[in-house]
C-alpha cells in the first residue's frame, strides 16, 4: 500500500480555466458581469433594461445559459445585441468551459461589457467562477425577503444585488427594506438597488454602477502591461 | 444535481495521479458550506468507476467547518463549536451577532472547498508484476502464432 498525496481542489479544472479566462477578459478591457438569480426572477427583464440604458454608449454582448430553448437569446437579439446561448442539457450551472466555448461565437474584442445571465438557481452557480470581474444577484420581492438567509453563498460572493419587482411592494407581505437587511447581514459589502425593471423605476443608480465598475477596471490597468 | 459531473472531475483527479495502479482509498475534505453532498458523490463515485482502476475504492471525507474572518481586527473564527446545528444556520447567525471587537464588517473565508488529500494505491510485488508480463507475453506469442 502506497499513499499518494494530491492536495487540489477537485474544481481545480475549472478554477485553471476561469483564471485564463479573467486575463483574457483584461486584456481586451472588458468588464464581465455574472448574473446569478432564481428562475423567474427578472434576469433576462433586467437586461433587456440595461441594454436600453446602455445601448449607444457602451457596447454589449451578452452569452445566455439556461437548461433548454433559445427563448432569451432570441429577445436579447431582438434587443440588438450580440448573443450566444448556451443550453446545459438540465444542467444546473454555467462552468468556465461553457464560456469558453461560447466565446469561439462571440467576438468580445470590441466589446465593453459582457453579461453572462446564468442559468435560474440561486444555489448551483455560485460555486463555479467563470472569470467574471463581478457576480450580481437579482433577487425580486415575490420570492420572499428571507432569501438571503436561506441561499447565503449566492450574497455572500456577490458584489451586487439588484431587488427587482419593488412595484409589487403593496401587494406583498414582503418588505424591500427587509430583504435589503437580510442581504447586507449576509455580505456588508454589496452594493444594493432596488429596482423595478418592468417600470424602470431606480435603474439609473444600477446602471452608473455598471459604468464606475468599467471605470475602475480600466484605471487599474496595469500600465507596463502590453 | 452537479455531483456528477464533480465526482467525474473526482474521480479523474484520482486517475490521473495514479499512474496506472489499482486505488484502494480516496481522502477527502469537504468545506460545511461546499456544494457538495457526500452521500451523492458516493453514489455516483459507484456507477462512474465500474471498469476503471479506481473501482470498489473506499472514500473517506472529512467536514471542514466554516471560517469567518473579521476585517477589521482580522480575527479568524472558525465554527467547528457549534457544528451541531444546520451549517447555514450558524453562519447567518455568526454574521448578525458580528466578531467580539464590535465589528459586522466580516468575510466567509474558509469551508467552501471540495479537496482531494491524497490516495492509497495498492502496488504489486515484483513477482506478481513479472508474472503478468510473462503471461502478456506469452499471450503475445500464442496470438501471433495462431494467425
Amino acid at each position: 500500500m502506497v499513499k499518494i498525496p494530491v492536495l487540489k481542489s477537485i474544481t481545480e479544472a475549472n478554477a485553471l480555466l476561469a483564471a485564463a479566462l479573467r486575463a483574457r477578459f483584461a486584456q481586451q478591457d472588458v468588464l464581465v458581469l455574472n448574473f446569478i438569480a432564481s428562475p423567474g426572477a427578472g434576469k433576462t427583464t433586467l437586461l433587456e433594461r440595461t441594454i436600453e440604458k446602455l445601448n449607444g454608449e457602451l457596447r454589449l454582448s451578452v452569452i445566455e445559459g439556461d437548461p433548454t430553448t433559445s427563448l432569451d437569446s432570441e429577445r436579447i437579439f431582438a434587443a440588438g445585441v450580440p448573443v450566444v446561448q448556451i443550453n446545459t442539457d438540465g444542467g444546473c450551472h454555467l462552468e468556465a468551459r461553457m464560456i469558453q466555448a461560447a466565446l469561439e461565437q462571440l467576438d468580445v474584442e470590441d466589446a465593453d461589457v459582457v453579461i453572462i445571465e446564468n442559468v435560474g438557481n440561486l444555489l448551483c452557480p455560485t460555486g463555479w467562477d467563470l472569470g467574471e470581474d463581478a457576480k450580481v444577484v437579482i433577487a425580486s420581492l415575490p420570492e420572499g425577503d428571507d432569501k438571503p438567509l436561506k441561499y447565503p453563498m449566492a450574497f455572500a460572493t456577490a458584489q451586487a444585488v439588484v431587488i427587482n419587482k419593488i412595484d409589487l411592494e403593496p401587494y406583498l407581505p414582503a418588505k424591500v427594506s427587509v430583504l435589503r437587511q437580510n442581504a447586507l447581514q449576509i455580505n456588508p459589502h454589496l452594493a444594493v438597488f432596488e429596482v423595478s425593471a418592468l417600470t424602470g423605476q431606480g435603474l439609473d443608480g444600477w446602471v452608473d454602477w455598471i459604468w464606475e465598475k468599467l471605470a475602475e477596471k480600466r484605471e487599474s490597468r496595469c500600465t507596463k502591461c502590453p | 444535481m452537479h455531483e456528477m459531473s464533480i465526482t467525474q472531475a473526482m474521480l479523474d483527479l484520482a486517475l490521473g495521479h495514479a499512474q496506472g495502479q489499482r486505488i484502494t482509498d480516496i481522502h477527502l475534505q469537504v468545506g460545511m458550506m461546499s456544494f457538495v453532498v457526500p452521500e451523492c458523490v458516493e453514489f455516483y463515485f459507484e456507477y462512474l468507476s465500474q471498469g476503471t482502476l479506481a473501482e470498489g475504492a473506499k472514500l473517506h471525507f472529512e467536514t471542514l467547518p466554516i471560517e469567518i474572518t473579521c476585517l477589521d481586527c482580522g480575527r479568524q473564527a472558525d465554527l467547528s463549536d457549534w457544528a451541531d446545528d444546520p451549517p447555514r444556520a450558524i453562519m447567518v447567525e455568526a454574521l448578525a451577532r458580528g466578531c467580539r471587537c464590535g465589528s459586522k464588517n466580516l468575510r466567509l473565508t474558509g469551508g467552501t472547498g471540495f479537496d482531494m488529500i491524497s490516495l492509497e494505491v495498492e502496488v504489486q510485488e515484483a513477482r506478481g508484476r513479472m508474472q503478468e508480463a510473462r503471461g502478456k507475453k506469452q499471450e503475445k506469442k500464442r496470438r501471433t502464432s495462431d494467425d
